[in-house]
């Protein structure tokens, strides 16, 4: 038995370690792949669809970044349950305890178990809007591909990806439990933003407008009515709330 | 070396530990002892900074595992063996592990066949056996090559296999030196394997003593003495200074004093004695002579003993 010992690291060190743990951790189990294929299926798979589709309009084509963002709208769940995954399933096995006897700093932990996942299924989520971007293209060549605005939607795609992440992160470090966390995010990024609307009734379309769900497809699609800087503050204030109760959660509560 | 010093947890009003001080001495094992729900998974916890004690401290190697960058190479603990995600493999856990404290991969393999968890290592933890999961636990404990090791309950659905292997390894590992914690709530086991025991119940220490210490301490010197005339023996014995318990009409228990005494006594007051016997100084008994008043749901002796004797 012999394990070399070198000086501890540095704050720097540790951080990259245990991202490299939470790396290994995600493609390690099969829901990570799972959540990807259905990602890609979704993403690709409309907008190839949207692009076959608009063939058939004989007005002027649609630009073909709107394949990638129409697509990311539902793809994005496939997204947030593999960062959700990648945090909950520890809090109904125990695991927890294990991985913070192997990383007892918490706020090490925290910072790799937010930005490792988030940031996968972001670059994931951009990577896959991309393709659908191309895939409608291919399929409708009459639509407009430039450049400066592919880069643009893809900002918003990120941004969008990157704000439900850290909802998902947050609430599942919060509610401990893959069920009432997936619940959680499904509500305001889904289920209220689009039935709140529904019953045209004036406060309850206000109160719509100010929930994730709204402000992430008004920056994919442009719409309900809102400004990019409301949008952008309803997005900044849910996702620093959800991010900032779960670090309370990872930190101060006892681990499981 | 561990440190437990005036740990106290409590919950809502319910004090799950309460002020436990001891040390853990390297170069031996050390049981630790207690009925279920005594505190120990709760201490052990504390110990490793999964729960955050109401009061007090735990140190390792004289500081507090929440401060070290690379915690598996000074301490190694199995608390919980279900506590892993069943999707991965055994294997796939332990590179996890290594990972996140900047050990070598080739360790992995090292461990696992130390272990003898074998070709069962690429498997999915989902088709484990407890003792499998048991071994696991084991391997990531064993990974950093720690100078503490801490054990709860690791005998806990094991096969006679299994419990043997894990006896010969904490003597292994205690007599390279390292500092051993094994926690159980069964005597039997622990006068097999441990050297010094902390008996805790209730949430508070009991017994911070060598094995032997206990053995031939409270409760080992308890005489049983049947007589038709309980009444005269009872007051030639408190003459004499002695404490009897009055067990039925027939019996009286004596504390403190070996058979003869009793004997004696009887003789000089003309008593006749019916039976007279020492209590065997098992471990068992002296175990529950230390935790009887203080098992937490404790409600009849048969429910104790089942308790303890499984």
């Amino acid at each position: 038995m012999s394990v070399t010992r070198t000086g501890e690291p540095g704050m720097a060190g540790l951080l990259a370690r245990a991202a490299a743990a939470e790396w290994t951790r995600m493609w390690t189990v099969r829901t990570t792949w799972w959540c990807l294929l259905a990602a890609a299926v979704t993403v690709v798979g409309l907008g190839l669809t949207f692009g076959i589709d608009v063939g058939g309009d004989p007005g002027g084509a649609p630009p073909a970044q709107l394949a990638g963002e129409i697509a990311v709208l539902p793809g994005q769940f496939a997204l947030l349950v593999l960062v959700l995954l990648a945090v909950t399933p520890e809090y109904a096995t125990g695991a927890i305890g294990t991985t913070l006897q192997w990383t007892p700093r918490r706020g090490v932990l925290l910072a790799a178990r937010v930005g490792m996942p988030v940031a996968v299924a972001t670059a994931a989520g951009v990577l896959l809007a991309l393709a659908a971007d191309l895939a409608a293209w291919a399929a409708q060549p009459r639509m407009e591909l430039s450049f400066p605005a592919l880069a643009g939607s893809l900002g918003s795609i990120a941004i969008v990806l990157l704000a439900g992440g850290l909802l998902a992160v947050g609430a599942g470090l919060l509610l401990r439990s893959t069920a009432g966390a997936l619940a959680a995010v499904f509500l305001v990024q889904l289920v209220l933003p689009f039935l709140l609307p529904a019953f045209g009734v004036g406060w309850m379309s206000a109160l719509s407008l100010l929930l994730p769900g709204s402000a992430a497809t008004f920056l994919l699609l442009g719409e309900p009515d809102m400004t990019t800087a409301s949008a952008a503050a309803v997005l900044a204030v849910w996702s620093g709330g959800a991010l900032a109760a779960g670090a309370w959660s990872l930190l101060r509560r006892d681990a499981a | 070396m561990v440190q437990v010093q005036g740990l106290t947890k409590q919950y809502g009003s319910v004090l799950a530990v309460d002020d436990v001080t001891f040390d853990v001495e390297p170069g031996k094992v050390t049981g630790f002892l207690g009925p279920n729900g005594a505190g120990k998974s709760t201490t052990m916890r504390m110990i490793l900074g999964l729960d955050r004690p109401t009061r007090g401290r735990a140190l390792i190697g004289g500081r507090r595992l929440a401060e070290l960058g690379e915690p598996l190479r000074e301490v190694g603990a199995l608390l919980d063996a279900s506590a892993v995600q069943p999707g991965r493999t055994g294997r796939d856990h332990l590179r996890v592990a290594a990972r996140s404290n900047g050990i070598a991969p080739g360790r992995v393999d090292e461990v696992i066949a130390e272990v003898g968890l074998g070709p069962a290592a690429r498997r999915r933890i989902r088709g484990y056996s407890l003792g499998m999961r048991q071994r696991l636990g084991i391997a990531a404990a064993l990974l950093g090559d720690p100078a503490v090791l801490l054990f709860d309950e690791p005998m806990n659905g094991l096969d006679l296999d299994g419990v043997r292997w894990i006896r010969r390894l904490v003597r292994e590992l205690a007599d390279e030196g390292r500092t051993v914690l094994l926690s159980s709530h069964l005597m039997s086991e622990m006068q097999q394997t441990a050297d010094h025991l902390v008996i805790i119940g209730r949430g508070r220490l009991i017994a911070d003593a060598s094995i032997e210490q206990v053995l031939h301490g409270e409760g080992a010197r308890q005489v049983r003495v049947r007589t038709p005339a309980v009444d005269r023996l009872e007051r030639a014995l408190a003459r004499h200074g002695l404490q009897a318990r009055r067990l039925d009409d027939r019996e009286l228990l004596v504390e403190g004093v070996p058979a003869g005494t009793v004997g004696d006594v009887a003789l000089a007051a003309g008593v006749a004695v019916h039976r007279l016997a020492e209590e065997s100084s098992s471990l068992e008994q002296a175990y529950l002579a230390l935790t009887g008043a203080s098992v937490e749901y404790g409600t009849a002796d048969a429910a104790l003993t089942g308790q303890v004797l499984p």
